[in-house]
């Protein structure tokens, strides 16, 4: 073998080049090796809970009680999103990545939107108390905290933060807080708690973005 | 040699090293188990919630055992079970996120004990912790109850509830791992808790549900006071939770792993009895019922013996007409008697004047929404009469004895019929002016019968009578006399009033 066999570029298979742009196939393997096919399963599956929910009347009808069920999976859908943040390659993809931030973005901001839309159709013709903009502004204040959760416990542990998170606010919810932070608790239309879960969002969405879930988990030692 | 010679008879002591041995063994794999586990990163947080959920919750509560243990209950579930099953199945799924399934199913310990010694390790944690938040708001209402003693069926309760959500994440976990199991596991868990926080009315079924404690959503101070806490539900709760443990820990040793076909015989059979324990529960909770005293009675497994009230020596203020409360209530009996003094001291001295007011357990009766409601009249028995009181204060709402200042509103109506009236019922519109009147000077509001009939009960006033009416008129004349000319009439007429030879334009 002679050093211009070596510098010579491999030939490239004849299969890559009739699947579309390779912009799109590194979205999609990006997608794909975080699980987010699954993860929008796993949507699907929480907003037909909150349809049947409603229709066979598992929470109360009106009051601050009626919250408690629909912010259980409006938390389940944000911790849904928050475990696709963990990828399978860890430093190695980092180093070499240089689109990872751009897709890290996007597909963070796909899959809120794609929860708030998934939650929606699953209530339409039915009655959620507070209606779609206290259930976006839950599933975006609490995606926010799993996304920020991801940067110290790891993608997989991203969902402990978000039901530790929701377990306070039904306290909260009980107690009557006021406080913006316990934005579940607040009415749709509340400015302080909507400027907090859009806040909490932007700060988890720019980090999860720039830094990327950590890739050792925390309970490596257990 | 003789194959007797190559393998020697097995010397008795023999067996005992090997059991010790094994025992050993064991021991160090759950203590490793236990030194490396995921949960002791689950239950920091798990214990500040409950600090702020729970244990907060109870300690604002009046210090009655059986309130503050049922609401113990209720909230280290609420607290505990979602995040320490999703711990578990966290747990479950180890073995396939650390890619070692296979180097797992070579070792020398079959596969299914494995798995049991992780979850015993992992659920030994968490019901450590959870005793110890159930021994601090224990020990909190130790210092300032004055009366009664601790339930442990709920804490029992507690404990079943927290082995079964580790038992069903961890078996989730290790039959279906994925990164979505926990978060699942999680949901569920919190949807079904909330889910089935329903009054009986809505199904008995809901009732095996832990986070339902003994009582629906009624909860009323003196709950357990005057006749004892019920365990029927607690039992029926405790099979359901151990079958549910049994089916789930039976579950993990079901696959076709290496383990040998006797110990899938032997998983096959706890998970056969597991779903005989929970068909069981689920049967026996379908036959219960609401008691007059909001406690559920399941008639398999209820002791008659519980119905009988307890005993006790009940506390009582000085005075002409003594107010007595349960020992339990002694913080109110202050508040109480200041409260009742203005009708009582209206009907001193007057023949057939009560000679006690008693404090009496709350009753309750199903309304016509089904919702179990609280009877809070006083009611008037015996001769010479005696008052008894239901304090009915919401557990919500009874930190603060000054909660009392209800009761007049409450007993002066049954006091002033039971002097004024004929056999104790106002009979006639004399006798319902004289006690309006009384009432009215006693500081009563009177009612309408528009404010009556929108539920403005005891409490908030009495006798509805339409203003303007010839007895509203009455009542404020006699209202207004000086309370010694009041007096004075009521010892000279009484007995013509009570049996209904007085008319209105009689009196003064």
């Amino acid at each position: 073998m002679t050093a211009a066999e070596v510098r010579t570029p491999p030939a490239v298979p004849a299969r890559t080049g009739s699947r579309g742009p390779s912009g799109v196939r590194l979205a999609w393997l990006h997608l794909r090796s975080r699980r987010v096919p699954a993860g929008v399963l796993a949507l699907a599956v929480c907003a037909a809970a909150l349809r049947a929910a409603l229709h066979w009347h598992w929470s109360f009808n009106a009051g601050p009680y009626s919250q408690q069920i629909p912010m259980i999976i409006e938390a389940g859908a944000a911790a849904a999103i928050g475990v696709t943040t963990h990828g399978p390659f860890g430093e190695a993809e980092r180093a070499t990545g240089r689109w990872l931030p751009w897709l890290r973005l996007g597909a963070a901001l796909a899959l809120t939107g794609l929860a708030i839309a998934a939650l929606q159709l699953g209530v339409t013709g039915a009655s959620l108390n507070g209606g779609i903009l206290q259930m976006a502004r839950n599933v975006i204040g609490i995606t926010g905290i799993g996304l920020l959760c991801s940067l110290v416990t790891g993608g997989l542990l991203a969902w402990t933060l978000p039901m530790g998170y929701m377990a306070f606010c039904q306290y909260a919810l009980l107690e009557a807080w006021r406080a913006p932070w316990t934005w579940p608790v607040r009415p749709p239309t509340d400015r302080g708690a909507w400027i907090a879960a859009c806040v909490v969002f932007a700060v988890g969405l720019l980090a999860f973005a720039l830094r990327g879930a950590r890739t050792r988990l925390t309970d490596d030692n257990a | 040699m003789t194959t007797a010679t190559a393998f020697p008879a097995r010397r008795p002591g023999a067996l005992a090293m090997i059991r010790a041995a094994s025992l050993a063994l064991t021991g160090r794999l759950m203590r490793l188990e236990a030194r490396r586990n995921a949960m002791l990163l689950m239950l920091p947080p798990v214990i500040v919630l409950f600090w702020f959920d729970g244990y907060r919750t109870a300690v604002t509560l009046p210090p009655f055992w059986a309130l503050r243990s049922m609401t113990v209950e209720l909230y280290g579930v609420l607290d505990f079970a979602p995040l320490t099953a999703a711990a578990a199945a966290w747990i479950g799924t180890r073995d396939r996120r650390r890619r070692v399934t296979e180097l797992m199913a070579t070792v020398a310990w079959p596969r299914w004990t494995a798995r049991l010694a992780s979850w015993t390790a992992t659920t030994a944690l968490a019901i450590a912790v959870y005793l110890v938040c159930v021994a601090a708001v224990y020990i909190a209402t130790a210092r300032q109850a004055s009366w009664g003693g601790p339930l442990w069926w709920p804490v029992a309760v507690g404990v079943g509830t927290v082995a079964a959500a580790c038992a069903v994440g961890f078996a989730a976990g290790a039959l279906l791992p994925s990164r979505f199991t926990a978060p699942t596991v999680a949901i569920v868990v919190f949807a079904l808790f909330f889910a089935t926080l329903h009054p009986l009315g809505a199904s008995p079924y809901s009732l095996l549900s832990p986070a339902n404690g003994s009582l629906g959503v009624n909860l009323f101070a003196d709950i357990g006071v005057f006749y004892p806490y019920l365990p029927d539900l607690a039992i029926v709760q405790l099979m359901f939770l151990a079958g549910l443990t049994a089916v789930a820990l039976g579950a993990l040793g079901l696959p076709r792993d290496r383990d040998g076909r006797r110990l899938r015989w032997l998983a096959a059979v706890v998970t056969v009895a597991g779903l005989a324990a929970t068909g069981t529960a689920i049967g026996l909770v379908g036959t219960a019922r609401l008691d007059s005293h909001d406690m559920v009675v399941i008639p398999a497994v209820h002791d008659a013996a519980s119905d009988q009230p307890l005993a006790y020596t009940p506390a009582c203020s000085q005075g002409a007409i003594p107010v007595c409360v349960h020992p339990a209530f002694r913080a109110y009996l202050p508040p109480l008697t200041a409260a009742l003094a203005p009708a009582l001291a209206a009907v001193a001295g007057l023949p057939g004047a009560p000679v006690r007011v008693t404090q009496q357990a709350t009753t309750f009766y199903l309304n016509s929404a089904g919702f179990q409601t609280p009877r809070i009249d006083a009611v008037s028995s015996g001769n010479p009469p005696a008052i008894g009181l239901p304090l009915g204060i919401d557990a919500g709402s009874a930190g603060n004895p000054s909660q009392v200042s209800s009761a007049l509103g409450q007993a002066a109506p049954a006091i002033m019929a039971s002097v004024v009236g004929s056999g104790g019922q106002l009979k006639t519109p004399a006798q319902m002016a004289v006690a309006a009147g009384l009432l009215k000077a006693a500081g009563v509001p009177l009612l309408t019968p528009a404010e009556a009939t929108a539920g403005t009960g005891p409490g908030n006033g009495a006798l509805a009578l339409p203003p303007g009416s010839a007895i509203y008129r009455a009542a404020l004349r006699f209202a207004a006399l000086p309370a010694a000319v009041r007096h004075a009439w009521l010892l000279r007429h009484l007995p013509a009033l009570r049996t209904g030879h007085f008319t209105l334009t009689q009196l003064p």
